[in-house]
C-alpha cells in the first residue's frame, strides 16, 4: 500500500512548483514534477522587433530579469553574426557574475539553508564556544561572540513572541535534523548577514545596469553604458572603484562564510552524497567571453552522457552546432498539443490542459531532452564537465572543498559523491567560489580595457529582410538558458525559451523516462512521511524557480495541501 | 529624514497583472515628488522586496489580488492584514510572498511603520500586454487613494503642469527601438 504526498503550497496566484510523489515503506517509489500554470509567454513577441525582445523576455521571471535579457540580446547578435565589443563583453560579464552570486547566497541562506538548520534550537546555543568553532573553521572577521549573541536575541524574540513569523512552517526537531545548537547558531548568524552581502551584489548589477531589478543598459551589439572616466553621467573611475569595493566584500563571504558553511553542512550530513542522484547526464554551455567574437570563455561548457566524466564531450563555444542540432522539446506529459518532440526553432506553444493524471499529462512544463535524453543542468552540470576537462579554476575549489569537508568532519568526498543532493549544494559554492575570483579578473580586464582608451560599448545591427536563425545561451544560476529566436522581414516569427527550470523539473517524456527533479526522489528515505522534510532538500538542491508567471497577491494566505497524504 | 516607496508589483506580461507596474508609471509621469520618496516598477521581486523596504518609514504597493469583489475593485490591506498569512513551505524563489517580506523585514529589526497595499481586483491573467477594461478604470481611484496616503504622513509631490508620456513601453504599438536608443 502506497501513500501519495503532495506538496503544492499557494500563497500567491502563480505558476509554481507542484511535486507528487508516492511513498512506500518509508522511501520514495515514484515521483511527479510539474507547474501548475499556463505559461506561453513567448507569444507576445512574434510580430515585434528583435532589437525590442530583450525588454520584454526580461519579464518572464521577477527573479532572474537579468538572465533573459542577456540570452535575449545574444540570441539575435548570434542571428546577425553580430560581434561585441571588449567593454560591453566585459560590463555584460560583470552584471552577470554580480547577479549569479547574488543568486547562489540567496538560494543556499534563504530557501534552503533552514532544511539542514533547526532554527528551534539556537536558543540553546551558547555564543561563546559558537564563536571559538567558526574561528577555528574560516578567518572571517563577523563571527565574533557579540555577533553571534545578537543572532542568537533575535530568534529568542521571535520564539518568545508566540509568533514564530518568518518561521512558523520550518520542520523543527524533525529527527532529520543533527546540528548542534552551536552550529544551527553560527549558520543562521550568517543567513542574516547573507541579506546584507546579496544586496552588495545587487547593487553592483544596479550601478552597470542603470537599475534593478530590471537593467536598461543592454541593446542589440552591445551595452548603452557611455564610459568616461572624467563625466559624472558616465561610467567612471569612481563607479569604478564603487564597484571594486562591493565586489572585494561579496568575494570575501563567498570564500570565508558561503563555501565553509555548505562544506560544513556536507560534513555533518554525509549520507546525502549518497541520496538524491537522479539523472546523470550533464548538460552546461560555455560563458562569459572573453574576445568579441566569443571564442574563447572563461566557464567551461560540454555534455555528459550517464555519469560518464572521461567521455565529456567538450562545446568549445556558445555556438557549437552540436549543442543547437541535439536541443529537443517533448510535450507528451505536458499540456500542449503536439506528437513528436520538437526543436526550439520550430516549436511551438498551443495549450491542451488536460487536468492532472499521472500517467496521462500533468505539467505546464514542457520536457527538453537532449538527444532525445533527459539532462540535469545547473551548477553540478557546470562544476563536472570543468572537472572532466581539467578545467583549471574548476579544479582549484573542488579540491578545496573535498580538502574542507575532510578537514571539518573526516568525511572522505569522492568525486561520485556529487552525483547527490549535497552535491548539488557542493557544485554551487564551488561556482559561486569560481565566479568570486571571475568578478576580481573581469573588473581589472574592463579598467585594462578602458585604460588603453578604448570607449567602444556598442556594434550597430543591421536586419537582414530574409529569414535569420540565431540561439542566445546562457550559464545561468540554476544551468543552460538558451534563446531561440527566428527573424524575417526585421520580425520576430518565432521565439522559444529553454529554461533550466523546464531541464531539471521536466516531465516524463515520450519513453517514460522521469526529469532531473523526478528521478533524483526515488529511493529518497522518509523519517516522517507527513514532514517530507528529505523531499525538500532534495528539490531546494536544484534551486528551482518555476513562476516567471503571474503574481496576484491571495491576502487569504490560503494554502492547499502542503503535505497531503492521499 | 523620513522615506517612502511606492512600488507597482506585478508581471507586464500577464494581462490584469501588469496593473501595478501601470499605475506606479502613469503616477510618475502626471507627479513630481521629493528626494525621500522612491517610485519604483518592481515586477515581480519576491525575496528582493525586501532590500527595499528596510528603514523606510512608508512602503506604498499597487498590486493586482484575488478576491471575490468585482474585477477593478479597489482594496486596501494594511500591514496585519498582510502577515496574518503563514508562510508555507518555499519550493521556489518565487514563494517567498510580501508576507514573508515583512516578516524578514521584522526579524531585522527594520520594518516599515506604515505599509498601505493597493489591491485592484483583477479579472484575466492570460499572456498578453494589455489590461483589460475594468483594470483601466481603476487606475485613477488607485492614484488618489497613494495621494492620500502621502498627504496623510506628510510626503511632498505636485501636480506636473504638463504630464510626460507615462512609459508603458509594453502596451505601445510601435517600434520602440529608437526611442531606446536615444534614452
Amino acid at each position: 500500500m502506497s501513500n501519495r504526498i503532495t506538496i503544492d503550497p499557494i500563497t500567491r496566484i502563480e505558476g509554481h512548483l507542484r511535486i507528487d510523489v508516492e511513498v512506500e515503506n518509508n522511501a520514495v517509489s515514484n515521483a511527479w514534477a510539474s507547474c501548475t500554470m499556463w505559461r506561453g509567454i513567448e507569444k507576445i513577441l512574434r510580430g515585434r522587433d528583435p532589437r525590442d525582445a530583450w525588454l520584454f523576455t526580461q519579464r518572464f521571471c521577477g527573479v532572474c530579469t537579468t538572465v533573459h535579457a542577456m540570452a535575449s540580446v545574444r540570441s539575435v547578435e548570434d542571428a546577425l553574426k553580430l560581434e561585441i565589443p571588449l567593454n560591453a563583453q566585459y560590463i555584460r560579464n560583470l552584471i552577470l557574475i554580480a547577479h549569479a552570486l547574488h543568486d547562489h547566497i540567496v538560494h543556499f541562506y534563504q530557501l534552503s539553508a533552514l532544511d539542514w538548520v533547526d532554527v528551534m534550537q539556537i536558543p540553546k546555543a551558547d555564543p561563546a564556544s559558537t564563536s571559538k568553532l567558526a574561528e577555528s573553521l574560516s578567518p572571517w572577521t563577523r563571527n565574533s561572540r557579540n555577533e553571534l549573541k545578537a543572532a542568537q536575541d533575535r530568534v529568542n524574540a521571535v520564539a518568545a513572541s508566540g509568533q514564530l513569523g518568518i518561521f512558523a512552517n520550518g520542520y523543527w526537531g524533525h529527527p532529520a535534523m543533527r546540528l548542534s545548537p552551536d552550529v544551527n547558531l553560527l549558520a543562521f548568524s550568517h543567513y542574516v548577514q547573507a541579506l546584507e552581502y546579496q544586496r552588495k551584489a545587487l547593487q553592483v548589477v544596479g550601478i552597470l545596469g542603470s537599475k534593478t531589478p530590471h537593467i536598461q543598459n543592454l541593446t542589440v551589439g552591445g551595452v548603452a553604458n557611455a564610459i568616461d572616466l572624467d563625466s559624472a553621467n558616465a561610467l567612471n573611475m569612481e563607479k569604478l572603484e564603487m564597484i571594486r569595493v562591493l565586489l572585494d566584500e561579496v568575494v570575501q563571504f563567498v570564500q570565508q562564510v558561503y563555501f565553509v558553511d555548505v562544506c560544513a553542512v556536507a560534513a555533518m550530513y554525509p549520507e546525502w552524497f549518497k541520496i538524491g542522484s537522479g539523472v546523470t547526464n550533464y548538460l552546461a554551455v560555455p560563458d562569459l567571453p572573453l574576445d568579441s567574437k566569443g571564442s574563447s570563455y572563461d566557464l567551461p561548457g560540454g555534455y555528459i552522457h550517464s555519469g560518464d566524466l572521461a567521455g565529456v564531450k567538450g562545446f568549445q563555444t556558445a555556438a557549437d552546432p552540436i549543442f543547437r542540432q541535439s536541443v529537443g522539446e517533448d510535450v507528451t506529459h505536458a499540456y500542449y498539443q503536439g506528437e513528436k518532440p520538437l526543436h526550439p526553432w520550430v516549436g511551438e506553444t498551443e495549450p491542451a490542459f488536460t487536468g492532472w493524471t499521472a500517467d496521462q499529462k500533468y505539467s505546464w512544463v514542457k520536457a527538453p531532452r537532449y538527444n532525445n535524453e533527459p539532462a540535469q543542468v545547473g551548477p553540478l552540470a557546470q562544476v563536472l564537465v570543468g572537472c572532466a576537462q581539467g578545467h583549471p579554476l574548476t579544479k582549484k575549489y573542488a579540491g578545496l572543498a573535498i580538502e574542507k569537508v575532510a578537514a571539518i568532519g573526516g568525511v572522505h568526498a569522492t568525486p561520485a559523491a556529487l552525483h547527490s543532493t549535497l552535491g548539488r549544494h557542493a557544485a554551487r559554492a564551488i561556482r559561486a567560489c569560481m565566479l568570486a575570483e571571475l568578478a576580481q579578473k573581469h573588473w581589472q580586464l574592463l579598467v585594462d580595457n578602458i585604460s588603453k582608451g578604448d570607449y567602444t560599448v556598442h556594434n550597430q545591427p543591421v536586419l537582414p529582410s530574409h529569414e535569420v536563425k540565431g540561439v542566445g545561451t546562457h550559464e545561468a544560476p540554476r544551468g543552460t538558458l538558451s534563446h531561440w529566436i527566428v527573424i524575417e522581414d526585421e520580425k520576430i516569427k518565432n521565439y522559444q525559451a529553454v529554461v533550466p527550470s523546464t531541464w531539471n523539473a521536466s516531465p516524463r517524456d515520450h519513453s517514460g523516462a522521469h526529469g532531473p527533479y523526478e528521478a533524483s526522489l526515488l529511493h529518497t528515505p522518509l523519517a516522517k512521511p507527513d514532514e517530507p522534510l528529505e523531499v525538500l532538500r532534495t528539490v531546494h538542491s536544484f534551486d528551482p524557480c518555476m513562476a516567471c508567471a503571474c503574481h496576484a497577491f491571495d491576502p487569504s494566505g490560503r494554502k492547499i495541501g502542503v503535505a497531503k497524504i492521499l | 529624514m523620513k522615506r517612502a516607496l511606492i512600488g507597482g508589483i506585478g508581471n507586464v506580461l500577464l494581462g490584469d497583472d501588469g496593473v501595478g507596474p501601470y499605475v506606479v508609471r502613469v503616477l510618475e509621469s502626471e507627479y513630481s515628488f521629493g528626494d525621500n520618496v522612491e517610485i519604483a516598477d518592481l515586477g515581480t521581486p519576491a525575496l528582493d522586496l525586501v532590500h527595499r523596504i528596510v528603514g523606510l518609514h512608508t512602503v506604498i504597493l499597487v498590486d493586482c489580488v484575488a478576491s471575490d469583489d468585482s474585477p477593478g475593485t479597489v482594496r486596501l490591506y494594511r500591514k496585519a492584514d498582510i502577515v496574518r498569512a503563514t508562510p508555507v513551505q518555499r519550493l521556489d524563489p518565487h514563494s517567498p510572498a510580501l508576507s514573508e517580506c515583512l516578516m524578514s523585514a521584522d526579524m531585522l529589526g527594520a520594518s516599515p511603520e506604515n505599509v498601505l497595499l493597493v489591491g485592484i481586483v483583477g479579472r484575466s491573467y492570460e499572456p498578453g500586454c494589455e489590461l483589460s477594461q475594468a483594470m483601466r478604470s481603476a487606475v485613477r481611484k488607485a492614484i488618489r487613494r497613494i495621494l492620500q496616503e502621502l498627504d496623510e504622513y506628510a510626503f511632498a509631490y505636485r501636480k506636473k503642469p504638463v504630464p510626460d508620456e507615462p512609459g508603458i513601453w509594453w502596451s505601445e504599438p510601435r517600434a520602440l527601438t529608437p526611442a531606446i536608443a536615444n534614452d
